[in-house]
């Protein structure tokens, strides 16, 4: 299990990463969000080490992380990078070996992601021919070629079409396995599809983290109220509610003390009802609500 | 799509090994470009061409011209040309008349003759600047003695010993000292372009190795996957081994020249300057890898290695200028100061004449140069790597924290 313990990271003075804590756990995929610029990306290099943090620690199985568990890990950073003008196939294994896998596992491990990838007749052609689809397909092998012990990914979605997406999704959900993978993204919607914890950056610090199941129920229960009338408005003098809507025989509120029972009871002692149903917050109501 | 299996997984823990992997790349990667091959190539035919064509201009035809002052000497000169174009085919001797035997060696001594024929007590004397031409030399010996005796014969009829009077030649040079001094500065000079042209190429290539990786942000892989040191350490041995093998190749092609065409006196005389040569462009190369290194990572762009790499530029060329302009005392000094004296030693050396001291005092400063500027190099490098955004000057990396 991987822990962010009090990160913190200052550029000339301003506070870019301000006392970063959260965890992540084996075998969930944990989302990180955050505005842009929120540190996001910043976090992630202290955690692989690139980057140097000016206070805390990263923490591996509870002890502070070494240079040889680091480099177990398997990374995709934010700014994609391989040799224009090398092999896709020799890209691959030397990078398998700068992470200490030997030679002949390497060649035949970056053979397996290329077949995965339907890039296998291409593992000799140099990465500059290949479209930027399948540029950035090499890429995700290169995170995964030496079978990392923990996974961190930057936008690892960004510029993929929705199928590719979907195979991304679907790859990274084999390969994470039982290992912890944080991955940050700008789509929320995906987040929400994919992720287990949540981990919110705003201004550098972090402002909601834990299961994505929990993080919604922090939220009010809200309902959809409809109507058989066209005039819902006599909703709002019901007690023990907050009506957030009223558009024609449809309300939109929260139980602020009455249960959904009582609600219904309460509605339909006045008006036959329609419809009531549990309106479930969005990632992005969530998102914009703790940024706020 | 088929699906990525999870076998186990062959790991070692040994981060220490990273930079053979580092190097392994650097040497693979350049060995396949034709660039590299052809100048290897070219550089290789250039070494053979200098000491073939050397040899053979000593042995193509002359025409010598020797200083007389009297019309006897002159006719034995004239005499001489059949004898020289009898040794090596197609050469002649022709006199020049001059007032005495002051300006005769005087004539020679500015390179206006090739020799002079000079009269003495006992008979003649060839004289000659720093060398006299053995075929000329052998040719006025005969020819005067043969006149001489002739000429004693005709005048006396004495005993043998009589006949033999004055008839002796004797050869004396001006300049003793330096017998083959033309093809040791050759052989020096040459040594130096090639140092100079080996260590510029193969710094340059550690330079654009490190900026291409940052430019193509593969740097940030790397970083993640091994200490940002092994990837130095990796780049300086992987650059060294193949600066080596081309030093160690020219050499021995060199070598093998020398032998074909015969020249074993001159390679006696250079032979262990040339295995010198090799050590010292090692610890050279070396102490001066960590400086390209750090122009390529000062960079952002290829096109920033041309001010990022001008330090390295200017300690590599002014070795050279001091070798062609310097008198012997700079020279001699700075052939004792780290990396420098990578270029001049060897050439001082095979000029010949270096004091042993000297030699191992510049080898010992140049490994403790070598250590230090690697070291201060390590740090600048370790601090600007990872900045890609923009160029970083040298006195703004110095400035920069960890």
């Amino acid at each position: 299990m991987l822990d962010i313990s009090s990160l913190s990271r200052s550029y000339v003075g301003r506070l870019v990463v301000d006392d970063v804590t959260f965890r992540v756990e084996p075998g969930r995929l944990t989302g990180f969000v955050g505005a842009n610029g929120a540190g996001k990306t910043t976090t992630m290099r202290m955690i692989l080490g690139v980057l140097a943090p000016s206070a805390g620690e990263v923490r591996w199985n509870g002890r502070p992380i070494t240079t040889a568990q680091r480099r177990r890990f398997g990374y995709m950073p934010e700014e994609r990078g391989l040799y224009p003008r090398m092999k896709v196939r020799d890209q691959l294994v030397f990078l398998a070996r700068l992470h200490g896998i030997s030679r002949d596992d390497a060649s035949r491990r970056s053979l397996e992601l290329l077949e995965h990838f339907d890039l296998a007749d291409r593992a000799d052609d140099v990465l500059d021919t290949l479209s930027l689809g399948n540029q950035q397909r090499v890429q995700i092998a290169a995170s995964l070629v030496h079978r990392p012990d923990a996974l961190v990914l930057d936008e690892p979605f960004s510029g993929l079409d929705p199928v590719a997406v979907d195979a991304m999704a679907a790859l990274l959900a084999t390969e994470a396995g039982d290992k912890p993978l944080l991955f940050s993204s700008h789509q929320l919607d995906l987040v929400e599809r994919l992720c287990d914890d949540l981990v919110i950056l705003s201004q550098g610090k972090v402002v909601a983290a834990g299961a994505v199941d929990d993080l919604r129920g922090r939220g009010p229960d809200r309902y959809r109220v409809v109507l058989d009338g066209g005039d819902a408005a006599w909703i709002r003098d019901l007690r023990g509610i907050d009506v957030r809507d009223v558009d024609g025989g449809t309300a939109l509120v929260d139980l602020d003390g009455l249960s959904a029972s009582e609600l219904l009871a309460a509605v339909v002692a006045r008006e036959p009802v329609r419809e009531l149903s549990p309106v479930r917050q969005p990632l992005s109501a969530i998102f914009r609500e703790v940024i706020r | 799509m088929s699906t990525v299996t999870h076998e186990p997984t062959t790991v070692t823990d040994d981060v220490r090994g990273a930079w053979r992997v580092v190097a392994e790349r650097e040497i693979t990667t350049r060995v396949r470009e034709k660039s590299y091959v052809y100048s290897a190539l070219v550089m290789i035919v250039g070494v053979v061409a200098t000491v073939v064509l050397t040899s053979l201009l000593g042995g193509r035809p002359t025409d010598y011209t020797v200083a007389v002052t009297d019309p006897a000497s002159a006719a034995i000169v004239s005499g001489a040309s059949d004898v020289v174009d009898r040794t090596d085919e197609g050469s002649s001797a022709k006199p020049r008349e001059v007032a005495s035997a002051a300006a005769a060696e005087q004539a020679v001594r500015d390179g206006d003759v090739d020799a002079a024929l000079v009269v003495t007590d006992d008979g003649y004397e060839v004289v000659g600047d720093d060398e006299i031409d053995p075929t000329l030399s052998a040719a006025l010996s005969t020819v005067a003695s043969a006149s001489a005796l002739q000429t004693n014969a005709e005048q006396q009829d004495i005993d043998l010993e009589q006949l033999r009077s004055g008839s002796t030649v004797a050869e004396r040079l001006l300049d003793p000292e330096s017998d083959d001094a033309g093809s040791r500065q050759l052989v020096a000079f040459v040594f130096l372009i090639l140092f100079y042209v080996t260590a510029v190429t193969f710094g340059m290539s550690i330079a654009q190795s490190v900026v291409q990786e940052k430019e193509s942000r593969i740097v940030e892989i790397l970083a993640a996957a091994v200490p940002i040191r092994a990837m130095l350490w990796g780049k300086i041995a992987g650059n060294t081994v193949l600066a080596l093998a081309q030093i160690v190749v020219l050499a021995v092609a060199g070598i093998a020249a020398m032998v074909a065409v015969g020249e074993t006196e001159l390679l006696s005389a250079v032979g262990p300057a040339v295995g010198w040569y090799v050590v010292f462009f090692v610890l050279g190369f070396v102490a001066l890898a960590g400086l390209w290194a750090v122009a390529g990572s000062l960079a952002s762009r290829q096109e920033d290695l041309g001010s990022t790499t001008m330090p390295g530029q200017v300690i590599l060329f002014a070795p050279y200028l001091i070798a062609v302009v310097a008198g012997e005392g700079v020279k001699t000094v700075v052939s004792m100061l780290p990396v420098v004296s990578a270029m001049l030693m060897p050439s001082r050396m095979a000029e010949g004449g270096v004091p042993m001291w000297q030699v191992v005092l510049a080898l010992v400063v140049n490994v403790l140069g070598a250590v230090l500027i690697v070291r201060f190099a390590a740090r600048l490098y370790e601090r600007t790597l990872m900045r890609t955004e923009r160029k970083i000057g040298f006195g703004e990396a110095l400035r920069l924290s960890d």
